[in-house]
């Protein structure tokens, strides 16, 4: 009885995926998710505005610009979108040690102070050659950090992996930016990468 | 599961202990053959499909995104937690540590890892499933270490035909003498550059071969199954039954019978011994949710517990006659522990391959079967037995990203594209069987059902660590060979348990007084109690054990039950 109800979802969620095609787009996996189980998303659900628990409104800012700057928008949506800032605001909330939290927040706070003593403003106020030239030397630190085996990473370490993390996890990440395939006929060992184009998107 | 019998009476003809791959076979078979089976299991009920919770979800639906609850596992979970298969996705299938103690020796770390629930490690095993043959069979008795097996291939090869039949494992008949073929569905695909390491090597080194995974994954319907859709996380729980388990494949089977009665949140304290009768009764119980001290009664016991838990059971159940443990006349009870020493070999990147991929999360790597200590001239002076290898290639992802220089568009339309490809491969090598490698019970310290704990004695020995030497070094000789760039050796210092193939604690043997079952897995000094799990092992050999447990738990109910007729049991 289980395989056959199994059997009739997994139909269903075939069809609606044949139909989203036919439409000429996707269908996003939480939408889907939402119709297969039969709620779709309530005009009178209102959601609660999101805010940061460890960062300050101007730091979420800063986290949140330059979390896009390392993956902007470009044909498809990019960090911001992803809310990434949202998630690495959790990880800092929840799942960095206290000394990982500090190290990150002292890392964020640094950043701006040398970006105000280099320009006398605000990074969010720089140009974008200014704020490009500030992460270079970031991001050349931090690989510099990696490559000698540094075990407490450095604040741009920290902050790039956590928005790569944030982005190819998030479902503008695994369903628009890589290729999610949650499911086909047959494994094939060898196939050209065009037929592909790009990463897959993984379950693990 | 809503056809489970309600619980009316105390007596049976069968109790199976535990749900696992041996006790989802023992109660199958049982079932089938027309016993009324009782199946008990210390914890919770798991209903095929509707509880595999996060089965479908993308990583965005898990909070930490798939870096899993790292406060929580430090503190509940720090040996399951190492577990390649737990994570946020899968740790309601694995015990909480410390709700579940045990201990061992401080310079001695064992990782036991455990799911208490409906279908046991079905539910999360590798899969991977491998015959054994006459070089594993013969092993003790070649070299002394342990004691001869009561059993030889040819009779175990018809109940490998029988339970691969119904399991499904698809696989490519290969013609190999010490890993023989099996009844297989279609082998999966190796991709571009397994098969051009496997043209490689197999050119390079003579009488090695390099074969797809045997694996209890149905790349055709099977049996009422679904094929296999290729999402990857099998782990999680797979509502076509596309892998075996006993949740997906066993338990319906004996459910369909209408002889079997389920009981969840049971957790056996000991097999009760009637001395006059000279015969097990039955099986104590406590019930996990209320603590209450319960009895079921039947005409044969079957442990399928899992290797260490069956000893405990095993150990806990004394009486005057078997003050040490149950059927322990021998000594043997508890020791002989072994697992399987892993974690060494290489990884290589290959870079002409830029314009392959593959398409499908593929639940299975490439095998290179044993090729060390076959003959005179395969013989290493290092160590006795040997090793197989398992191991995959894959193109690196995004995660390549925190150790490239930059960022910006580019950046992220480089990471867009895989990059290299990357093979791992390492090798799984047989534990010799040693009486110091052993399991006892801890009367100062009692878990919360009143059930004293284990403390563990294991380590690996000289023979292991020359073995894995050889696996990292053997297998970094293989991918230069294959003309791999990059060629990474590794030997990661793993405890024993890590590769969660527990075997030996109740070994089988041909002698009453050096081993706790005879070759049919029943208990040489109580005739109506049987063990069918890996603690009848009496030798590792290299290969995953846990087609050969189904093997011997299908041919000893079939001994059982013909006993049971002719008036034996």
């Amino acid at each position: 009885m289980q395989t056959n109800k199994m059997e009739n979802h997994m139909n269903r969620r075939e069809a609606l995926q044949r139909v989203a095609l036919l439409m000429g787009g996707t269908i996003s996996a939480p939408l889907l998710n939402a119709v297969l189980s039969g709620c779709a998303p309530s005009a009178r659900q209102v959601e609660k505005p999101w805010l940061p628990q460890t960062l300050t409104p101007e730091q979420n800012e800063l986290v949140a610009a330059m979390a896009e700057m390392i993956i902007p928008a470009t044909d498809t949506p990019g960090a911001r979108a992803a809310k990434v800032n949202e998630f690495i605001d959790l990880i800092l909330t929840e799942w960095y040690s206290s000394e990982e939290r500090v190290r990150f927040v002292d890392g964020l706070n640094d950043l701006a102070r040398r970006f105000q003593q280099a320009h006398g403003k605000d990074f969010l106020a720089g140009t974008t050659e200014q704020q490009t030239a500030m992460l270079t030397a970031l991001d050349d630190e931090a690989l510099a950090a990696r490559r000698t085996g540094v075990k407490d990473l450095p604040f741009f370490a920290m902050m790039k992996e956590l928005t790569l993390v944030g982005y190819y996890t998030s479902t503008i990440g695994m369903t628009e930016e890589l290729v999610f395939q949650p499911a086909t006929d047959r494994f094939e060992g060898c196939i050209p990468l065009g037929r592909v184009g790009k990463t897959w998107a993984e379950l693990n | 599961m809503n056809a489970f019998n309600i619980l009316k009476k105390q007596t049976y003809d069968a109790i199976v202990v535990g749900s696992g791959i041996s006790g989802g076979w023992a109660a199958k078979e049982l079932t089938e053959k027309g016993l009324k089976t009782l199946v008990l299991e210390r914890g919770r009920m798991v209903e095929h499909g509707k509880d595999y919770v996060t089965e479908d979800k993308g990583a965005w639906e898990f909070r930490y995104r798939g870096m899993g609850e790292r406060k929580l596992y430090e503190t509940e979970y720090p040996k399951q937690s190492t577990c390649y298969a737990f994570g946020e996705a899968t740790k309601h299938f694995f015990v909480n540590d410390k709700e579940h103690p045990y201990t061992h020796d401080a310079d001695k770390p064992f990782t036991w890892i455990r799911g208490y629930h409906l279908g046991g490690r079905s539910l999360m095993w590798g899969r991977q499933s491998y015959r054994w043959s006459n070089l594993d069979f013969e092993a003790n008795a070649r070299d002394g270490f342990g004691v001869d097996w009561p059993i030889r291939y040819e009779e175990l090869a018809p109940w490998y035909d029988y339970v691969e039949e119904f399991a499904g494992i698809s696989g490519s008949r290969e013609g190999i003498p010490h890993l023989p073929d099996g009844i297989f569905l279609p082998p999966m695909e190796m991709n571009c550059v397994e098969t051009h390491v496997k043209e490689h090597v197999e050119k390079n080194f003579d009488g090695r071969k390099i074969i797809i995974g045997r694996v209890a994954v149905l790349t055709v319907p099977h049996k009422g199954r679904q094929r296999c859709h290729y999402c990857g996380p099998c782990h999680r729980g797979c509502s076509n039954g596309a892998y075996f388990s006993s949740l997906s494949s066993t338990l319906p089977a004996a459910l369909a019978t209408g002889n079997l009665t389920i009981r969840a949140n049971s957790v056996a304290h000991s097999v009760i011994y009637d001395e006059e009768k000279d015969r097990a009764v039955g099986v104590r119980v406590i019930d996990a949710v209320t603590h209450e001290a319960l009895e079921f009664h039947a005409k044969v016991i079957f442990l399928c517990a899992s290797t260490i838990a069956s000893a405990q059971i095993m150990l806990n159940s004394t009486s005057r006659r078997f003050p040490t443990g149950l059927a322990n006349s021998s000594g043997a009870l508890g020791h002989y522990l072994m697992d399987h020493p892993y974690e060494a070999g290489a990884t290589a990147e290959f870079t002409n391959f830029e314009d392959e991929y593959y398409s499908g999360n593929r639940p299975n790597g490439i095998y290179i079967p044993r090729y060390q200590n076959l003959d005179a001239k395969t013989q290493n002076k290092n160590y006795l037995r040997g090793f197989g290898c398992q191991g995959g290639a894959t193109r690196v992802g995004w995660e390549r990203g925190k150790f490239m220089p930059g960022f910006g568009a580019d950046f992220k339309h480089a990471l867009r594209k895989p990059a290299q490809w990357q093979i791992w491969v390492g090798g799984w090598g047989e534990h010799l069987p040693r009486y110091e490698n052993y399991v006892e019970l801890d009367h100062n310290h009692k878990d919360a059902w009143g059930i004293p704990i284990l403390k563990l004695h294991c380590k690996w020995s000289d023979n292991e660590n020359k073995m894995r030497e050889h696996m990292r070094d053997s297998v970094a000789e293989m991918l230069e060979a294959a003309g791999g760039k990059n060629v990474r050796p590794f030997l990661n210092e793993d405890p024993p348990g890590y590769c969660i193939h527990e075997m030996g604690t109740a070994r089988m043997g041909r002698d009453p007084k050096t081993s706790v079952l005879n070759g049919w897995n029943q208990c040489h000094d109580v005739k109506n109690v049987f063990i069918t799990d890996g603690s009848a092992m009496a030798s590792s050999a290299c290969q995953n054990p846990s087609l050969t447990y189904m093997a011997l738990t299908a041919r000893a109910c079939d001994y059982a039950v013909k006993e049971i007729t002719r008036g034996n049991l």
